[in-house]
């Protein structure tokens, strides 16, 4: 993070490219908390085809406002890259977003490829830690004590809840971008050529966890039965855990990758998830998972 | 009945606007309700809707861009009805779910208006058109907050009748069948992330974390344990490898420093 002395920066003052090829760091506390801020359109601007693209360039224009100030060339490009699709778990973007800049504060435009990367080689594996944790784990924990309370009339589970989020959000704002920010650079310079590696290793944890949750998240249940004779047997229960448990989650996330591969548009696959879901229905094919 | 509606309808906008905005009480089911119940008199039936609705949401988190059923929706709905009718709690339960599926669909629709919101501001940044770009961003979260506003206020409005007309229109299978899609569109967001990662490269991680999960029955967090873990040695090991390579080259360069 740069120092005080460079906190006013003259904003029509080209910015000039040191010997080493960077550029001086403008950014400053304040303007990642400015970002952070902004940050909280988050989702409501969320699409199939941008994600949460929309949301990255409202949340960041001020910052890149700075760093290309009378560059309007560096800033097109720049925001180009900013469009492209990106999707974390909200809360932690701050983690990739701040690293992002970073890495556009010393290097302008010729650290977009890199910022670029980064976002996206660690975006599925930080979403599928912070998922677990921030949108299951902890709702799961806080939210089953709060509705416990409140079938009794307590109010206090409710009200720890929304202390969480409150304490949470503030943090979110106060100094989450910044560690995001210290991580960009730190991976710049300590990391330089191994960038590549940690991602990587990353996404071995990621993969891990996705793993994991793909038989808790997606719930799947047949609701044919076979019948023999007097013996009557669940196709779910006597064939399908049988052969693996969660075969069906499995499939249906195998056959989802595939067409996402082949770049079948996500509305598409949600209708058609919608629509089998109703078939299933309309047959009996498919239940109601418990 | 007019500013009953109303408050419950800008309670409602302002708590979808909280969870796709700032998310400081996502997922917190229990205070919405409980705020309606407040307004409308009768904060014990809104904790009631409110923990009824938390527990049936467990397991049910839009990841990855999936649409889910708006809980949050339903327990303020089913709290509004239940005691402005003085019906049962069930019947405010069941119409409040009932609405809470249609909201999955508003989301839906929000998102796909979205996908032009993007290439609206996308158009006015290439042509320089800073101020548009910026303020065009902003049909999202007013998009989405009229389709909060004005639904729940013609829930509660027209109350119990409108929504039956609804839900009589809306036969059996229909509404079993949004179920059962509730219960599969998480795999799009599970996919999705997938895409983002070297999935086929890594696909053992993928299966170890799966039986971990299925066959050991582990819940995440330790699995998480693991994968750090593993992804720990995964880096010194490779990052060992690149360090080698370039000692090696080093080496060759400058002898006489080692």
């Amino acid at each position: 993070m740069s120092n005080e002395t460079t906190k006013n920066v003259d904003m029509t003052e080209i910015p000039e490219k040191l010997p080493d090829g960077t550029y001086e760091p403008v950014l400053t506390k304040k303007d990642l908390r400015r970002v952070a801020r902004r940050w909280n359109i988050n989702i409501s601007t969320y699409s199939y085809t941008y994600q949460e693209a929309c949301s990255v360039v409202y949340a960041t224009w001020p910052a890149l406002q700075k760093i290309y100030r009378g560059d309007e060339e560096g800033l097109k490009n720049s925001l180009e890259y900013a469009y492209r699709y990106f999707n974390v778990t909200p809360p932690v973007a701050g983690l990739l977003l701040g690293a992002g800049l970073a890495i556009e504060d010393q290097r302008h435009n010729d650290g977009l490829a890199a910022e670029q990367d980064l976002k996206v080689g660690l975006m599925g594996s930080l979403s599928g830690v912070a998922d677990t944790i921030i949108w299951v784990l902890i709702p799961t924990i806080l939210g089953s004590i709060s509705a416990y309370m409140a079938q009794n009339g307590n109010i206090f589970g409710m009200i720890a809840f929304a202390l969480y989020g409150i304490v949470f959000l503030a943090w979110r704002i106060y100094s989450f971008w910044g560690y995001g920010y210290d991580l960009g650079t730190q991976l710049i310079s300590k990391l330089a050529d191994k960038i590549s590696v940690f991602t990587e290793s990353v996404s071995v944890l990621g993969l891990m966890v996705v793993g994991a949750l793909i038989p808790s998240v997606v719930k799947i249940t047949c609701g044919l039965n076979f019948q023999m004779g007097d013996v009557s047997m669940s196709v779910q229960e006597g064939v399908l855990d049988a052969i693996l448990p969660s075969l069906l989650p499995i499939v249906a996330t195998a056959i989802c990758y595939t067409l996402l591969k082949k770049r079948v548009s996500m509305n598409l696959i949600i209708i058609g998830i919608i629509v089998v879901s109703l078939l299933g229905a309309v047959t009996g094919v498919l239940v109601v998972p418990a | 009945m007019f500013f009953e509606s109303l408050a419950v309808a800008l309670i409602a906008t302002f708590f979808q606007l909280d969870m796709l905005c700032s998310q400081t009480f996502a997922f917190m089911y229990v205070l919405p309700s409980w705020l309606v119940g407040v307004v409308l008199g009768d904060p014990m039936t809104g904790l009631q809707m409110g923990a009824t609705v938390q527990l049936m949401s467990f397991g049910v988190a839009g990841l990855g861009g999936s649409s889910v059923p708006d809980y949050n929706k339903a327990g303020m709905i089913g709290t509004a009805i239940a005691i402005l009718t003085g019906q049962d709690f069930s019947v405010g339960l069941a119409v409040g779910i009932a609405v809470g599926m249609l909201f999955m669909q508003a989301d839906i629709v929000c998102k796909i208006f979205n996908g032009f919101v993007g290439k609206w501001s996308q158009n006015y940044a290439r042509q320089g058109n800073y101020k548009m770009m910026i303020r065009t961003i902003y049909l999202g979260p007013i998009v989405y907050g009229l389709f909060s506003f004005v639904p729940v206020f013609i829930a509660v409005y027209f109350g119990v009748d409108i929504v039956n007309l609804i839900l009589e229109a809306m036969p059996a299978w229909f509404t079993t069948g949004l179920s059962v899609a509730g219960g599969m569109l998480p795999v799009v967001g599970m996919a999705m992330l997938l895409t983002y990662m070297p999935a086929k490269k890594f696909i053992s991680f993928l299966i170890v974390g799966y039986v971990l999960a299925s066959y050991v029955g582990l819940a995440v967090l330790p699995i998480a344990l693991i994968g750090i873990a593993c992804a720990y040695e995964y880096y010194k090991l490779h990052a060992n490898d690149l360090a080698a390579a370039t000692a090696t080259v080093a080496m060759e360069g400058e002898l006489e420093d080692e």
